[in-house]
């Protein structure tokens, strides 16, 4: 069983976001960049349950990005997978990213393709669900575990107010969130062996983006805090009924 | 300056009479891919297992530290160095040190990971023989073997060679049967392996020996209950007819002692590492209370007060850093030369480590009194909840004062820095005679008034340092001429000279850092380490010039004492610079990024 | 021409979300002179489905097969698909939620459309297609411009309030040719929680964070929530700590929500949190550190101890709620 995870690389969660050139940019001076937590702590890790416990017999991770993203992915091999891919393209349009890795992907045979729920900067999560479309595949999203019964996924999966368990037969692409695996912390030995682990380049065929951000705005500063007595909590029910009107 | 001679590879204690190139120096600017790699494992190591656990590490849940350590080891934390062959990573000095540095903020856990992987498995990977090595070192790298190190007795701290502790071998010649009590055994409360010192019969010196807790004869007190670390399991151990198979002597009958001065120069270094990794957590905290913390409608950070703290903290934290890779990188080249002309490399690691072991002193003094300040200070930023225990501040407090009283005092070490500088001149390992004629001659002649060498950005601070150099030579000279044999009694004269080492040592080391930095990165983006350097080497020169003087006005008389105190005054002038603008830069960057960030 | 809006409903019951999604589709219609035409999956009476006049549907086109009461991402874009077709409909919009972003992606790709996930405004259009979304779960925002002629837009719910007219709607069958794989994934087991409110869906939140010291007093923040009627959450250290159940996290990497009323309880408020929460039109902080950078975000603060506050608050609440 051949396991593709798709990986991106974002600004750490304690980035400040700042903006430069009239609010058409976010300043990247000073950011330091992450795997995206979805995509390492669930789609990538369990990928690598899979192959410690024997199921998948290969764990390959693709990402889209320019140069400055091969640390990223190192980190990630020296999580684990057997080798990287990077796809020399700026990931600006989830269309393109799809349609970069599918045109990777349609002639690999892979039998399942993880990612995580959403990147947590732009917060589309709609690459994976793209992708099976392109690639002619099934889709489970938000999954919380995954188990692997012969050629079939057996997934749960967050629905509204609660989890259903679903299977599907490979191919397939699921989308991780919490649950699916526990976050690890990279060893001596993954960080040794991520070196001589591959790290492959691909140029995409050139698309066209569907979409462009013009700009950027950060979000309004709050007016000030209104300090309630703690001994007066009908205060704050009143004011949350007559002056903010939420009750 | 062509009086100093620029060398590529230093030798122990030479930065006293030498010039070193800036880009033959490693800083820590450089660590590559793999090596950042490990460090953000070990931050996240603590992140996970550690941080969340600081309370119940330090009230000693039952079995927490050894799992904690179980984990370390999981993760390969506890072999970086040791070779590959004895199942390690067999990575170097400097990224051990790194790996030190970065556990090095987790309070009672540092203390921990240290002797288990410094002191507790150190002297088995150098003196052990083969068949020790692989029965043990395999299993102490992978953390399922836990390492202590007992040396010190309750009548024998300082004076390690006195201890009472002795061995005798068995009649039937299998055992030997160690008698004693160790004392401040850090790790003694789950550790499985244990270093002994004892002397065997009447043997002058120290033997060492390899004790499995399992050994008939051991037992252990209660915790202590310390100030700090209170987390590290430290007891007594007991050793009463203690049967250790005679295979288990490690190296020759004698060497005990050898082998603890050594390893202990190894550990101050490593003491160096942890503390400041320690101070640059603190420092972290600081800022960011500071940026949280308002009072009088702003937040302090924005109070000259604090920036003031806040800016001396990372200056001292930079300072020392600086040194302790310098260092770990000489010992490290030293090592590598030695292995070149086809010694050993074990013996190699233990010539490089000795012949380093000024440099260890000075960094084992130098950084864990800057713990101290940044600890004291940061208590003062926090204010209140500086005082209280729900706050960071306690708990670095109070574990950072150990550091300036374990792998010998600072007052031992100040000491050794000064005696084994002398020694090794007296032995001719070190030509200090030459050049402390020369400033003698120079003292009488006309002084050299002449300006920095123009156009280059650390002309000064060369200048400076060179000066602090002549310094030093000039009182150390005075001092053996006048005391002679006495001046290995006259303390407070030995404090004097190690000060003025020690500010000498990391004034360059400091300086080495900045020059190479900017050249690899350009003066535009190393402002702050610029201002940071500025400030040190202008305190260092007061620091240097005030121990200088106490020296002289004791030791010296008539025209020659006047005749040196002008030479002082000289070789420690330095032109004035606006030290409050420069703290400023340095604290506005720490509260812009909301972190130590140098 | 119609502008398509998919609207999901909860076995034949239509939730508010989906009339805003309506109501959206039918702010947009208005603006390029178009009409609406909602489609609807499953099993649904007619009368529910008549209600979506009310927000502003003009046409509803119902796929009434069984099969499609369950998820099934494929068949649902088939479906979507075809009622695109039919309609000669460019821009499609669905919500950004679960079944949202199983489907909406798919039917982008295949339609080659240009994508906003999230959007919080309505297009611009006199800039192009330009529609704010957030990033960075909150951090900042974006201004999006779809370039492609096709376009479909993810509305963040409860991002628009509204209200019903007296429209009425058209409703009429479409059959749909599935094919096999329409249907490859099988749902095994579906189990929900009832009785509580779902936290995508809640306008009220209440959540604790680590002040609340340990999971056995988080009866304290249930007791609120249920006089509140709002739903419960929790910040990360909690979840981590197995306190809560993991959906129950919201912040940067775990649940982004925009209720009403966010009351955080013992929750310092790191960027991380923030992030997740910062959506919210009212927030109430209880933390008894005046430091916590929470309050800076927050409209209403408390200054004390959450063990002391909690009940208090449940307490007057329930006045409140008496005297109404």
């Amino acid at each position: 069983m051949k396991i593709l995870v798709c990986i991106s690389q974002v600004p750490d969660t304690s980035t400040k976001v700042v903006l430069k050139d009239n609010s058409t940019t976010i300043e990247n001076a000073g950011v330091s960049y992450i795997i995206n937590p979805y995509d390492e702590w669930y789609a990538l890790i369990r990928a690598i349950e899979l192959k410690e416990s024997g199921i998948a017999s290969d764990v390959d991770l693709v990402t889209v990005g320019k140069a400055n993203t091969e640390p990223v992915i190192r980190k990630a091999l020296a999580l684990g997978g057997d080798k990287a891919i990077r796809i020399d393209a700026e990931s600006t349009d989830p269309y393109l990213t799809a349609v970069y890795i599918a045109e990777y992907a349609k002639s690999m045979d892979y039998d399942l393709i993880l990612c995580g729920k959403e990147s947590i900067d732009y917060n589309n999560g709609s690459v994976g669900s793209m992708l099976a479309e392109l690639l002619d595949m099934d889709y489970i999203g938000f999954a919380t575990e995954i188990k692997i019964e012969g050629n079939t996924a057996v997934v749960k999966r967050e629905i509204e107010g609660g989890e259903e368990t679903d299977s599907c037969k490979f191919p397939l692409v699921i989308s991780c969130q919490k649950g699916v695996a526990e976050a690890r912390i990279a060893n001596m030995r993954g960080i040794m062996a991520a070196r001589t682990r591959p790290l492959t380049v691909i140029t995409p065929t050139v698309d066209d983006a569907l979409t462009s951000i013009l700009s950027y705005e950060l979000p309004p500063a709050k007016a000030g805090v209104r300090l309630i007595d703690p001994a007066d909590m009908d205060e704050l029910v009143e004011l949350l009924h007559a002056e903010a009107k939420v009750i | 300056m062509n009086d100093i001679e620029t060398v590529k590879a230093l030798k122990g204690g030479e930065f006293l009479i030498r010039e070193t190139a800036a880009d033959s120096v490693f800083i820590p600017e450089e660590w590559n891919e793999e090596q950042q790699m490990i460090a953000e494992t070990c931050v996240n190591f603590l992140a996970q297992h550690v941080k969340p656990n600081l309370n119940r590490i330090d009230e000693q849940e039952e079995g927490l530290m050894s799992h904690l350590m179980d984990e370390a080891g999981a993760l390969g934390l506890l072999g970086v160095s040791v070779p590959e062959e004895y199942g390690g990573f067999g990575k170097d000095f400097k990224t051990s040190m790194l790996v030190t540095e970065k556990l090095g903020a987790g309070n009672s856990f540092s203390v921990a990971f240290s002797a288990h992987s410094g002191i507790g498995t150190l002297p088995i990977l150098y003196y052990g023989n083969d068949a020790q090595k692989q029965k043990y070192i395999p299993k102490l790298a992978s953390g399922e073997l836990k390492g202590a190190y007992c040396l010190t007795e309750p009548s024998s701290g300082s004076d390690a060679n006195s201890g009472k502790a002795r061995a005798r071998l068995s009649e039937d010649g299998t055992h030997y049967l160690i008698t004693g009590q160790k004392m401040w055994i850090t790790n003694a409360g789950f550790a499985d392996v244990f270093t002994v010192f004892a002397k065997i019969d009447d043997d002058e010196n120290l033997s060492a020996f390899i004790v499995e807790k399992d050994f008939e004869g051991i037992t252990l007190n209660a915790e202590e209950h310390k100030m700090g670390i209170k987390g590290s399991s430290t007891r007594q151990v007991f050793f009463n007819d203690c049967k250790v198979p005679v295979e288990n002597l490690l190296s020759d009958r004698q060497n005990g002692f050898k082998i603890a001065v050594n390893i202990l120069n190894i550990g101050r270094m490593k003491l160096g590492g942890g503390t400041v990794g320690a101070s640059k957590e603190v420092i972290s905290q600081a800022v960011h209370y500071a940026n949280e913390r308002e009072q009088f409608g702003r937040a302090i950070s924005k109070y000259g007060a604090i920036k003031y703290k806040l800016a001396q903290q990372a200056i001292l934290t930079y300072a020392s850093e600086s040194a302790v890779y310098r260092a770990s990188q000489n010992m490290e080249e030293a090592t590598e030369m030695l292995v070149a002309s086809g010694l050993d490399e074990t013996n190699a690691k233990l010539k490089g480590t000795e012949q380093f072991a000024i440099e260890a002193a000075i960094i084992k003094v130098h950084s864990s009194e800057t713990l101290d300040y940044v600890v004291d200070e940061g208590v003062q930023i926090y204010g209140g909840m500086g005082y209280s225990a729900e706050a960071p501040m306690d708990r670095a407090y109070r574990d950072s004062r150990i550091n300036r009283i374990f792998e010998g005092t600072n007052e031992i070490n100040r000491m050794l820095t000064v005696d084994m500088m002398l020694k090794r001149a007296l032995k001719g390992d070190l030509d200090l005679m030459g050049p402390a004629q020369k400033v003698a001659g120079e003292l009488m002649s006309i002084p050299d008034f002449g300006a920095a060498e123009e156009g280059n950005l650390f002309g000064k601070e060369k200048k400076y340092i060179a000066n602090f150099k002549k310094a030093i030579l000039m009182v150390a000279g005075g001092a053996v001429q006048k005391l002679m044999a006495q001046l290995g009694k006259e303390q407070e004269v030995l404090m004097n000279l190690a000060d003025m080492l020690i500010e000498l040592y990391v004034s360059e080391s400091l300086q080495l850092r900045v020059e190479k930095l900017v050249s690899m990165r350009g003066e535009d983006s190393c402002k702050e380490q610029l201002d940071i350097m500025r400030v040190y080497i202008n305190d260092a020169a007061e620091k240097i010039a005030k121990a200088g003087k106490e020296a002289l006005n004791y030791f010296a008389e008539g025209d020659e004492k006047k005749m040196m105190l002008m030479g002082l005054k000289r070789y420690t002038k330095t032109e004035d610079i606006n030290s409050t603008q420069a703290r400023r830069n340095i604290a506005a960057k720490l509260i812009a990024e909301n972190k130590y960030c140098f | 021409m119609s502008v398509i809006v998919f609207v999901e409903h909860d076995a034949g019951t239509i939730k508010k979300k989906n009339f805003e999604a309506v109501h959206y589709a039918s702010g947009i219609a208005q603006k390029m002179g178009t009409t609406v035409t909602a489609v609807i999956l499953g099993i649904v009476d007619n009368a529910e489905i008549e209600k979506l006049g009310a927000y502003g549907a003009q046409k509803v086109l119902h796929v009434e097969d069984s099969r499609l009461g369950e998820l099934h991402p494929r068949a649902y874009t088939s479906a979507l698909l075809t009622a695109i077709e039919k309609e000669g409909g460019k821009i499609i919009i669905t919500l950004n939620d679960i079944n949202g972003r199983a489907v909406a992606p798919r039917v982008a790709a295949k339609l080659k459309a240009g994508l906003v996930v999230g959007a919080l405004t309505y297009p611009d259009m006199d800039k192009g297609f330009v529609i704010k979304k957030a990033v960075y779960s909150g951090k900042a925002f974006a201004y999006v411009n779809i370039t492609s002629d096709k376009k479909v837009i993810m509305l963040m719910p409860n991002t628009f309030p509204i209200t019903e007219t007296t429209g009425k709607t058209v409703i009429e069958k479409l059959v749909v040719d599935f094919s096999g794989k329409d249907f490859g994934i099988k749902v095994n087991e579906v189990s929900k929680v009832t009785g509580e409110v779902s936290l995508s869906d809640a306008s009220l939140v209440v959540s604790g964070g680590r002040g609340m010291k340990g999971r056995e007093n988080w009866y304290l923040i249930e007791d609120l929530a249920k006089e509140l009627g709002a739903a419960t959450a929790c910040s990360r250290p909690v979840s981590d700590a197995d306190w809560r159940p993991h959906h129950e996290h919201v912040g940067q990497t775990g649940g982004t929500i925009r209720p009403d009323l966010y009351i955080a309880v013992g929750i310092s408020g790191a960027i991380q949190h923030l992030a997740g929460v910062n959506g919210s039109k009212t927030i109430v902080v209880i933390n008894k550190d005046p430091e916590a950078p929470f309050f800076k975000a927050a409209n209403y603060g408390v200054v004390g101890d959450a063990m002391e506050v909690l009940p208090r608050l449940t307490e007057a609440v329930k006045k409140f709620k008496q005297h109404k």
